[in-house]
């Protein structure tokens, strides 16, 4: 092999060091063999290197390779999807380490090393990553640059330096494309990040999935009013509605299940006051949108469905912004049609008889239907039922004579479910809400975060004349959560966050971290706003408001001429001292030191050098020798002596200028 | 068929000429815009591909980040352009000149790599391309996507204001003049992406003395021989007595002892040497062709001078009186190697000299290194 083709030491640092830092961000997705073949490739290189064992031969390395795919189908079921092909990835990356040996393998890590940079930001877009991201760009260009270094010395640092100055260069010009770069559809479907990547709300429900999805911290989405925020206890975020009950599952209504006339948008006269706000969603792999009732987007792209609330057509795979503006006082569907009114009462039949009963005496007591809520909330109340986020399990048959005679401890899907329950028997169009209650006001920036915990579940019930009215039966049994929010509310139990001990949400106690993590949470909202949810849409708002209009020859021009700049910047910086002034600038300045002289009265006297001239003019005006013989002195030292830099010249070419017209004022 | 031929044969000299107007020979060249061709390499190529598959996933999964790092990457191409043409520019490359050798042998070509003031140049491969490239080289694409294979290929790093000399071996070709073509220093410093090069024509040529080839010696100079042994009587060590040392002497007949008494340099002289002379005569080897008589003439120079005897050379035109040593021995060995059109040869057109050139590095690869001739 020849000397120019063998990778040099540091470069394989350099990727050794850049292949751990990559590995990092994908860890938690990762079976833990990867970490194992990672750390087993690396000692096998060392090894290598120190010359105790041979590299692996080419049946070796097929048979491993097969192996890692092998595994990965064992670990991941297939080799389809995001998570085991970034697994495949990164397996493949660390067993290309034990076969590194000319500069194209080094190439091929390299190149490869940024793809898997690529991959980490399909999970995940928050400043923290993004920053680690630049990171390791940094660093995989520098083990790129260490390849053509190979007389380099493993301490020295100038690759760094380099790739850091060249990534800096390459910078601005990405953001001009970052904007101008048409933000067009996929261009074929891809594999999704696999179920279990499904975050937040589901569109069904039984009991015992929202008290599971509070036990996480994660962010649900972040709203920014334009105007006050409301109270917290008028924060019900509707997501979901679901109106049918299969077995012991509550779920929303499939599209094909509403009849074409139903599927139109709904025709709602707003009233009353309206608030406006824009929520960022974090990705959810869901359809859904939330917002307060009753909503409207302007964002385009967003619709609304018969049941009141907003969808987006495409799933929600990264940070997704949106505005909407709601009216809470809007009467919604006042007259109800026969369809809607049927399916908003049916039951599973012959379920849950005691339930029924007891939905009959309360009726009976109460006479109407707003009476009957008031019966079923005062029942809640008196009778000891418990709110818990460790509810007993119900079992599969007539689950809710069990919940409300026999264990009587339940979360919000419990209590919501219940009363729907009770309220269909009856005969009043009820169906369970599906969505987020509260959040916690963030005093940095204003913006009400939502938590996976604020996840809840309410009910909603059809009155005449009245159209769909909330009701929440949670709030008869532990009127904290709707006041102060989960963690107020099972205070006593201690259950909050039990299974994240270092959330940062379990220390808001200690002012610091509560403090930092509010500035944090703030700076992301920001990156999401202008960076991650940055569409087709805001493209075009924002290259509107910039360039006035949008015109393929206007994005070219901006795209060359930002290119122009910094290219030539680029150069400055690279070849700005090499122009020095040349000499006969400093000839020059000699010259009219001599021209000065005789203007003054010295005759010109030919074959004279400038030293006899000056000797005459100390003759000649001996009050000004330390003046005209130090000019001279340092006019011939310029011309005659060493070099001096670019800036050094150019302030000394303007203090002899100036020296020499002050010959003129002799006297 | 034909005619592709000769419009190739026209591309290639419109090329070179184009390459002679742009770069010409000179021994030395500072490298600036008109010098330094730039273009991706292969690497850069696949670099190209792999950020139109980031793009490609970026679109697909909608992912802003995945956008900014695309372009990121993009961008670190397009400024790489840029660092490429500075790793060459201001880079300056003089001639020092080249070993006379003899022909089909290695030579060494030297010549030094100086740096400007503020920016050192790194990862230089200085070496001139192999005969097969040589010969695709006046092709105009040629040594644009993939570096031509060179020979005598040395990697040089320099620092700012530092300078290196370099020693590079090529095989020569036939006798007479040598020049090795136009050397080439390319760098794909310092992301591999883009491949920066210049075709310098340096001013460096290598004389090249006939391939030595044993013959029978000269029937004249046995006679001579005869005679001088026959009219001093003595051996050939016989001590005749001491004179001043003069240039080119023999340095085993350096009288040393005188030295260290403080005498001077002076050289002790032979009987046999001073009455041995002999005379290599073109008209002795009749019957040869002209080259076989060079090379005959040439072995036999460098025979007489190993055994230390004092010759004379006539060649049709020329005429060296007798002497001995290594002066001697250079002398004739240059005329021998400039015999015939060698003195046109260095006046030749460039055309001719191309030619010349071009007809040299074929040679050059047909024999790599065949060549096992006499060491003087």
């Amino acid at each position: 092999m020849k000397q120019a083709e063998q990778l040099p030491r540091p470069a394989l640092l350099w990727i050794i060091l850049a292949q751990g830092l990559l590995l990092l961000p994908h860890l938690e997705r990762l079976p833990i063999w990867v970490g194992a073949v990672y750390v087993s490739a690396f000692i096998w290189r060392v090894q290598a290197f120190r010359g105790r064992v041979e590299l692996p031969g080419r049946w070796l390395k097929v048979a491993l390779s097969g192996a890692a795919a092998g595994g990965i189908v064992l670990s991941f079921g297939s080799l389809l999807g995001m998570e085991p092909m970034v697994a495949f990835l990164l397996t493949a990356f660390a067993l290309k380490l034990t076969e590194m040996r000319s500069r194209k393998d080094a190439y091929i890590v390299v190149f490869l090393g940024y793809f898997v940079c690529l991959t980490a930001f399909l999970f995940s877009q928050g400043l923290l990553m993004v920053l680690y991201a630049l990171l390791l760009i940094w660093v995989l260009t520098t083990a790129l640059v260490s390849i053509h270094r190979p007389a380099a010395r493993l301490r020295d640092l100038r690759p760094l330096r380099l790739s850091g100055a060249m990534l800096l260069q390459a910078f601005p010009l990405m953001l001009v494309l970052f904007f101008l770069f048409p933000r067009i559809g996929p261009l074929w479907s891809v594999p999704l990040k696999s179920h279990t990547a499904k975050t937040g709300m589901s569109d069904t429900l039984s009991p015992g999935d929202i008290s599971q999805l509070s036990q996480s911290a994660a962010v649900a989405f972040r709203v920014q009013f334009t105007g006050d925020i409301p109270p917290a206890q008028e924060l019900y975020w509707r997501g979901l509605v679901m109106s049918a009950l299969d077995g012991n599952t509550w779920r929303a209504l499939r599209y094909f299940e509403v009849p074409p006339a139903e599927r139109r948008e709904p025709r709602v006269t707003t009233q009353g006051p309206s608030t406006e706000y824009s929520v960022i969603m974090e990705p959810t792999q869901q359809n859904w949108l939330y917002a307060l009732r009753y909503a409207n987007s302007p964002t385009s792209g967003v619709m609304e469905l018969s049941d009141y609330r907003l969808y987006s057509p495409v799933i929600i795979e990264n940070e997704y912004l949106y505005r909407a503006r709601s009216w809470p006082d809007t009467p919604l569907e006042e007259r109800i049609g026969d369809w809607r009114r049927e399916t908003e009462l049916r039951l599973p039949p012959e379920t849950n008889p005691r339930t029924r009963d007891l939905a009959r005496q309360l009726l009976a007591r109460a006479g109407s239907p707003e009476a009957f809520v008031d019966e079923v909330l005062a029942y809640f109340r008196t009778e000891a039922f418990f709110y818990t986020l460790q509810p007993p399990l119900l079992g599969d048959a007539d689950t809710m004579d069990r919940f409300l005679f026999e264990t009587r401890r339940g979360f919000c899907e419990h209590y919501a479910y219940a009363f729907a329950v009770m309220a269909r028997s009856v005969g009043i169009p009820a169906r369970i809400v599906g969505g987020y209650l509260g959040g916690e006001i963030n005093p940095v920036n204003r913006t009400v975060i939502v938590h996976q915990f604020d996840a809840h579940a309410w009910n909603e019930i059809w009155l005449d004349g009245q159209g769909w009215v909330r009701v929440d039966p949670t709030a008869a049994v532990a009127p904290d959560r709707i006041l102060y929010g989960l963690e107020r509310a099972v205070a006593a139990e201690g259950s909050f966050l039990v299974d994240s001990p270092l959330s940062p949400l379990r220390f808001r106690g200690v002012g610091w971290i509560n403090t930092l993590r509010l500035r944090y949470d703030a700076l992301t909202f920001e990156w999401q706003s202008w960076v991650t949810s940055f569409d087709g849409q805001a493209q075009v708002d924002f290259l509107r408001g910039v360039l006035g209009e949008i015109s393929v020859s206007r994005s070219l021009a901006v795209l060359l001429g930002s290119g122009v700049l910094t290219m030539g910047l680029v150069s400055l910086l690279l070849f700005r001292d090499r122009r020095r002034i040349p000499r006969p600038a400093f000839e020059q300045e000699l010259h009219r030191y001599q021209q000065v002289l005789w203007r003054r009265g010295l005759e010109p006297i030919a074959g004279e050098t400038p030293a006899q001239l000056t000797e005459r003019a100390v003759e000649r005006w001996p009050g000004q020798e330390e003046q005209i013989s130090s000019l001279y002195r340092a006019l011939a030292s310029l011309v005659y002596g060493g070099r001096h830099s670019y800036v050094d010249q150019q302030r000394q070419l303007r203090e002899m200028r100036r020296r020499v017209r002050s010959l003129t004022f002799l006297h | 068929m034909t005619v592709i031929a000769s419009l190739q044969q026209r591309a290639r000299l419109r090329w070179a000429n184009w390459l002679d107007r742009r770069i010409p020979r000179a021994s030395s060249v500072t490298l600036d815009q008109r010098r330094i061709f730039i273009f991706p390499s292969r690497t850069g190529f696949f670099f190209g591909a792999c950020l139109l598959v980031m793009l490609v996933a970026a679109i697909n999964y909608q992912n802003n980040m995945s956008f900014a790092l695309t372009f990121l990457l993009a961008n670190l191409f397009v400024v790489a352009v840029i660092h490429s043409y500075a790793n060459l520019s201001a880079l300056t490359i003089t001639a020092l000149g080249a070993d006379d050798a003899f022909a089909h042998q290695r030579t060494a070509f030297r010549l030094r790599l100086s740096a400007g003031g503020r920016r050192g140049h790194y990862a230089l491969q200085v070496g001139w391309p192999t005969p097969l490239e040589a010969k695709r080289r006046r092709r105009l694409f040629s040594g644009l996507t993939s570096s031509p294979s060179m020979v005598a290929v040395q990697e040089v790093d320099l620092d700012p204001g530092a300078q290196q000399e370099l020693r590079l071996h090529l095989p020569v070709g036939d006798r007479g003049w040598y020049r090795p073509g136009r050397l080439r220093i390319e760098s794909v410093y310092p992301l591999g992406l883009l491949r920066c090069w210049t075709w310098v024509d340096l001013d460096l040529r290598a004389l090249v003395y006939p391939e030595p080839i044993a013959a029978q010696e000269p029937g004249g100079n046995d006679g001579d021989s005869q005679d001088g042994l026959q009219l001093t009587g003595s051996g050939d060590d016989e001590f005749a007595g001491i004179r001043d040392y003069r240039e080119g002497d023999n340095p085993r007949r350096v009288y040393w002892k005188g030295l260290a008494r403080g005498q001077g340099l002076q050289s002790k002289e032979y009987a046999a040497a001073m009455a041995d002379t002999r005379w290599l005569d073109w008209q002795q080897f009749a019957g040869l062709g002209q080259e076989r008589r060079l090379s005959a003439l040439c072995y036999w120079v460098l025979d007489y001078h190993r055994r230390e005897l004092e010759f004379g050379l006539r060649l049709p035109g020329t005429e060296l009186a007798p002497a001995s040593g290594d002066r001697q021995r250079d002398r004739a060995l240059r005329a021998l190697a400039l015999y015939g059109d060698a003195d046109h040869r260095q006046e030749s057109s460039r055309q001719e000299s191309r030619a010349q050139e071009s007809r040299a590095q074929q040679q050059r690869g047909q024999k790599p290194g065949a060549a096992k001739g006499v060491r003087a």
